[in-house]
């Protein structure tokens, strides 16, 4: 048998952590007095549902950039607090698309690559729920294949000249600055001559055209740059450095409980419906044994982020697995309930919105393929 | 103990990698790796039991060695004296008689691990444990080969040891084994397809080949995931009843997922009686079954969800993790 089959997830359960209870009690109180919305449809999928009333309470409450230092707005707690934070905001529907992005990624990326100006500029507004960020990678000829990205950044006096054009950017009509990969280097190939760049999202040149999804919902954009100028301080990290730093930011976006706990308002419609039929009471043990397996393997992999590690093919097998659950899901209930889905009762809304929206969990992200070639990568298959 | 648990598992795995007889098993002390230390055992805990079962999972060890090492925790557990000798679990219908001094149970037994060759065995009767050493025993198999016989216990003296599920604890030990199982079939799949070449390559440079082992890899994760957490949860707390009708259930799910696509990227070889991974798939495909199907625990486990409504599923949860 081969080494390597020992690392495939060498990760032990995460030990419950210290305070946890307050930490949930805390939370649930916050949302006993900012109650999520009260269609079981709005709270399905709610990590895509946009409320900024309900991200500046929650910035207000402390419970948005938790574990970034008390200098730059954080709160200084440890990682697992914020995760408890974010599960329990999940599995109760909340509406937490507006702070998301910046919270889970911009944020950090800015405190392990940004200057001192620019965490100082950026993070309290972030950490507040006031000031949201989007993701700049995709491009129209680069989605997958991410090194591919065309859209450039030219050095001008005192800073940089952007023009090209990002797609799919989810909350770029209501961000306030974007964290966008650019080729830094003209003539650059692949993965060399990308930088990471921070715009604000009022820079004069920015066009941003919504782009209405299947469920007729307007959550990702186009976003034009049309000889955008942006001082020198846009850039983030080091020039060049824009591939291995977005690596890592990718990292930080894989294996959350959003992966798993995006639809828990349907499972929970499905149980209270109590629809006294045994193929639906099993469907239900089935769920909540994966959903258990998920939520474990989840902690395990945040546990060992926190730490300082990247778990890069855990993170990976979080998503993969995550995105599965979820797309069978809405799937597995249909087959067994008679629902109306044309908006009658809870299930039947919970249940429309899902179906329509889940084939998208597998492509945000990195969709399947790319997670599964992650993991054959870590079992040295390729 | 959990600070010995690296060497106790190196010593397990090169131990079972030798196919040890029941003697040499014994030898080893494992089968009393449960009993407390104060009773003549090894004080291990439930982390270091599932991490040892997913080793003899992992060398397809036919042998009750899970089966006998619950069985003597729960007498330990009564303070009745530690068996000597091969035990095993059962879990029984029928009913106890008390006659003077002395209990005894009129029923049966079926699909029981090694019934035969068993010196004694506990049974789980009506959320009880009992300790019973006489029965009549009918050979049955499991799809692997590995005896589950048939027990009628005619009159048996029996010793009740106390309150215990013991089809839980059988299906807790069934889920370390499908970990390693699992684990092993992965390993015989990767090291075949790095080594088979087919259209002038191996077949590990295939996507369609790689994709379908990355889904493998994650069952795998999955399923070990499942073994540890309830480890964890019985170690942390004497009800981890949720805890083990998940990760049982998860496992058998991982053995569906799991099993045919070990033996897809294998071709024809994986189909033979010679190549090792039917050792695997055979056992895999037969522990699923047992100390509850899918369907058992399934109905279980949402029994228990609709009993927690849909917000207490979440705070139970929750609960639990947090212990
Ligand atoms: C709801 C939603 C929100 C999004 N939000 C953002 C955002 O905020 N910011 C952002 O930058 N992007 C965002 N995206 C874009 C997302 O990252 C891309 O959709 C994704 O990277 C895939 O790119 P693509 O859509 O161009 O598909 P393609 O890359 O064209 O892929 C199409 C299919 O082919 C498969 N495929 C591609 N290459 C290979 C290969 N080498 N081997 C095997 N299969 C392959 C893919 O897996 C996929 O199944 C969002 C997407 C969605 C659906």
């Amino acid at each position: 048998m081969t080494a390597a089959m020992a690392s495939v997830f060498a990760l032990p359960p995460a030990d419950a952590v210290p305070g946890a209870a307050a930490v949930r009690a805390r939370v649930r109180d916050f949302l006993a007095a900012h109650p999520p919305p009260a269609d079981p449809a709005r709270r399905v999928n709610c990590w895509a549902v946009a409320d900024e009333a309900f991200s500046r309470a929650l910035g207000q409450a402390g419970l948005i950039g938790m574990v970034w230092p008390c200098a730059y707005g954080g709160h200084a707690r440890p990682a697992m607090e914020r995760y408890i934070v974010l599960e329990e905001l999940l599995a109760a529907g909340a509406p937490v698309a507006a702070h998301w992005i910046a919270d889970r990624q911009t944020g950090p990326l800015l405190l392990r690559y940004g200057s001192e100006a620019q965490r100082r500029r950026w993070l309290p507004g972030m950490a507040a729920g006031e000031i949201y960020a989007c993701i700049g990678l995709s491009e129209p000829g680069a989605g997958s294949d991410l090194a591919a990205v065309r859209s450039r950044a030219e050095r001008v006096p005192g800073g940089w000249r952007i023009n090209g054009q990002k797609l799919w950017t989810s909350g770029a009509h209501r961000s306030h600055v974007m964290l966008a990969l650019l080729r830094s280097e003209a003539g650059s190939e692949r993965q060399a001559g990308l930088s990471q760049f921070l715009i604000p999202m009022d820079t004069p040149g920015i066009t941003v055209r919504p782009v209405i999804d299947l469920s007729g919902a307007h959550d990702f954009n186009e976003v034009f740059f049309d000889d955008c100028l942006v001082a020198d301080d846009a850039l983030v990290g080091g020039e060049g450095e824009g591939w291995r730093q977005v690596t890592a930011e990718l990292a930080l976006e894989r294996s959350g409980p959003e992966r798993y706990l995006s639809s828990h308002a349907l499972l929970a419609t499905l149980i209270d419906a109590r629809l006294a039929d045994p193929a639906v009471t099993a469907l239900i043990g089935s769920l909540v044994a994966e959903l258990w397996t998920l939520r474990q393997l989840s902690w395990a992999t945040a546990a060992k982020l926190a730490g300082g590690d990247d778990p890069v093919v855990e993170a990976a097998m979080v998503k993969d697995l995550g995105n599965d659950f979820e797309q069978r899901l809405p799937q597995a209930v249909q087959a067994v309930v008679s629902a109306d889905l044309d908006g009658g009762d809870d299930l039947g809304r919970c249940l429309a919105q899902l179906l329509l929206v889940s084939p998208s969990f597998s492509l945000r992200g990195g969709t399947r393929e790319v997670m599964r070639g992650m993991i054959a990568r870590g079992l040295g298959l390729r | 103990m959990s600070e010995m648990r690296p060497q106790l598992v190196a010593t397990a795995a090169a131990l079972f990698a030798g196919a040890p007889d029941w003697p040499a098993l014994a030898a080893s002390g494992l089968p009393l790796l449960l009993v407390p230390e104060a009773s003549g055992g090894f004080g291990g805990d439930w982390g270091d039991a599932a991490a040892v079962l997913r080793e003899a999972g992992r060398a397809a060890l036919a042998a009750p060695l899970g089966e006998t090492m619950v069985a003597s925790k729960l007498v330990a557990g009564a303070r009745a004296s530690v068996q000597q000798g091969q035990g095993t679990l059962a879990v029984a219908t029928g009913w106890l008689t008390a006659t003077q001094s002395v209990q005894r149970f009129n029923g049966s037994a079926r699909g029981v691990a090694w019934g035969a060759a068993a010196d004694w065995l506990v049974a789980g009767h009506h959320g009880r444990a009992l300790l019973i050493s006489t029965y009549a025993a009918t050979a049955g198999a499991n799809p692997a080969g590995e005896p589950r016989d048939s027990l009628v216990l005619d009159a048996a003296p029996t010793l009740v040891l106390g309150r215990a599920d013991v089809l839980e604890l059988g299906a807790f030990v069934r889920v370390a084994q499908i970990a390693g199982g699992l684990e092993a079939a992965l390993a015989l799949a990767v090291d075949h397809v790095n080594s088979r070449v087919q259209f002038g390559k191996p077949l590990a440079r295939q996507q369609a080949i790689q994709q379908q082992l990355a889904v493998l890899a994650g069952e795998v994760a999955a399923a070990g995931m499942a073994s540890a957490a309830a480890a964890r949860a019985l170690d942390a707390s004497r009800d981890a009843r949720f805890e083990i009708a998940a990760a049982k259930l998860r496992a058998n799910l991982a053995v569906a997922r799991g099993v045919g696509i070990a033996h897809q990227v294998h071709g024809a070889i994986g189909f033979t009686m010679d190549y090792p991974l039917q050792r695997l798939t055979r056992r895999l495909i037969g522990w699923r079954s047992e100390f509850g199907g899918d369907a058992f625990w399934a109905a279980r486990l949402g029994q228990r969800a609709l009993a927690l409504g849909g917000a207490g599923l979440w705070a139970e949860m929750a609960r639990q993790g947090d212990r």
